[in-house]
Order: C-alpha cells, then structure tokens, then sequence
C-alpha cells in the first residue's frame, strides 16, 4: 500500500499568532508584541511551536483520519524559530514499517531550506 | 484574585500539579482549528495537538513561563480518540529538571484522560532562563 503523505505549505502571518494565542491562551509577548520581540535576541515576534507542530498534525491526519488522532505518536524538537512571513512546509518521509506501524521522519522546514522542527511520528495502519 | 503562580524553573524534579478538569467544547476546537489554519473533517474528535495546547494552557494557570522562556521539544503520544464536550482530566508533573548553560532546562511529562481513560500523554521540554552560572 502506498504510504506517500502529502506535504502541507502554509506561509504564517502576525494575524495567526494572534489568533492562535486566542484559541491557545498563549499570549507570550514574544508572539504577540511586536514592540516587546524587537527588543528580543529574535529581533521580532515568533510563532508559538505548537502552531508550527500543528502543520505535522494535520498532515498526518490528512493521510491517516482519526487512525492518527486513536494511535499516533509525535517526537520532536523545535530548532529554529518561525517568524511572520515564513513559508513553512510540513513532510514525512516513510523509514519503516513493521507490525501494522509505519514510522516516519517528519520536519517542518521554512522557504530557505531551514529546518525549524525535525522528528519522527508513527501510526498504525491497516494491514 | 486568581493564585499566584509559580516559576517552572523553580519547581523540582517529580512535582505534581494538581490535577484538572476541562472541557473542550466544538466551539473552541473550531477557534483552534481555525487559528492553525487546518481544514480537515474532525466530525466531533479533538485533534490530539489541540488536546495537548490546550492541555499546556491549563498548567499555566498554575505556572508562569518567565521571559526568554523557549519550548524546544515535544512528545505525544495518542490512545484513543477525544469527543468535544467530553470532559476532561489532565494530570502532569515535573518528569526531569536540569541546569545547563545558565539555563533551566524541565520536561514537563502530562495526561489527558477522557471518559474511556487516558487518551493522550505528553512531554514538554521548556528551558527558563536564570539558572546560576
């Protein structure tokens, strides 16, 4: 059976983070205050990484429906921020499949190439 | 006037926070799918992740994340299927806490149980910081 995903591209924006610090409740100002993050080693706001992480989330929901949401699971690291205006894209890249479970390599990765989350994600699937 | 909040970096290893009860209604499941821009069909399941953000909102009721805090990695791992409406308990507690580079570095390991038991565990690494040099 093809286990190809489909990636998922969405460019962030300022109005997202605020927004999602609304859904969230996570109104850090480094996400939310432009004025306050100029003054930050980031130079500018950021977005939340559970926002960023949310693209893999869909994806995989994408491919595998409330499979995922009954039995996936999730290892990442955030490394590097993602700012308003960024490009990001969600993959995963099959590297196993055994016992009714396909793991995947997962990263979110910005316009530039840069690599903002990496890790891996499994699910089970049908035989 | 609500509790005062405490430090993450100042709670040590095997703290437990007090458990929660919440409940994820669809309204607030839309506003979150909404914000993180993701049209897929849920039909009344809880995405796992808005389960977990929202879970993380809870524990900050009961503490703060100084500035310059960073969230650097995350677990999750998914057992059964959440329903909006469906009440909620999350349990959490301070699984490890270190200090490395002028930084506190804590995972924060949680539970999320709905009707049918635990559905999702998460650990979240946040480094704080302010450790002593």
């Amino acid at each position: 059976m093809n286990r190809d995903i489909a990636p998922v591209v969405r460019t962030i924006t300022q109005e997202q983070l605020h927004a999602y610090a609304d859904a969230s409740g996570d109104h850090n100002p480094i996400h939310v205050d432009p004025e306050f993050a100029s003054g930050t080693p980031f130079g500018g706001t950021i977005a939340h990484g559970m926002l960023v992480l949310a693209l893999i989330g869909e994806m995989m929901f994408a491919a595998y429906g409330e499979a995922w949401s009954a039995s996936g699971k999730m290892k990442v690291r955030f490394k590097a921020p993602t700012r308003p205006g960024d490009t990001v894209t969600a993959s995963a890249q099959l590297s196993k499949e055994s016992g009714g479970v396909a793991e995947y390599a997962v990263q979110c990765a910005s316009q530039t190439g840069e690599v903002l989350i990496d890790g891996r994600a499994s699910v089970a699937v049908p035989a | 006037m609500p509790p005062a909040r405490t430090s993450i970096s100042a709670l040590p290893r095997g703290h437990e926070f007090q458990a929660a009860t919440f409940t994820l209604s669809r309204d607030r499941v839309a506003a979150y799918l909404r914000a993180v821009g993701d049209a897929n069909g849920y039909g009344d399941s809880v995405p796992p992740l808005a389960a977990v953000a929202l879970g993380l909102n809870a524990l900050q009721e009961a503490i703060s994340l100084p500035e310059g805090s960073l969230h650097t990695g995350q677990e999750v791992e998914h057992s059964a299927l959440l329903r909006a409406g469906e009440p909620l308990t999350l349990s959490g507690r301070i699984a490890q806490r270190s200090e490395r580079q002028g930084f506190v570095i804590s995972v924060i390991e949680f539970e999320i149980a709905g009707a049918g038991g635990a559905a999702v565990r998460a650990r979240t690494t946040i480094m704080v910081p302010g450790a002593p040099a």
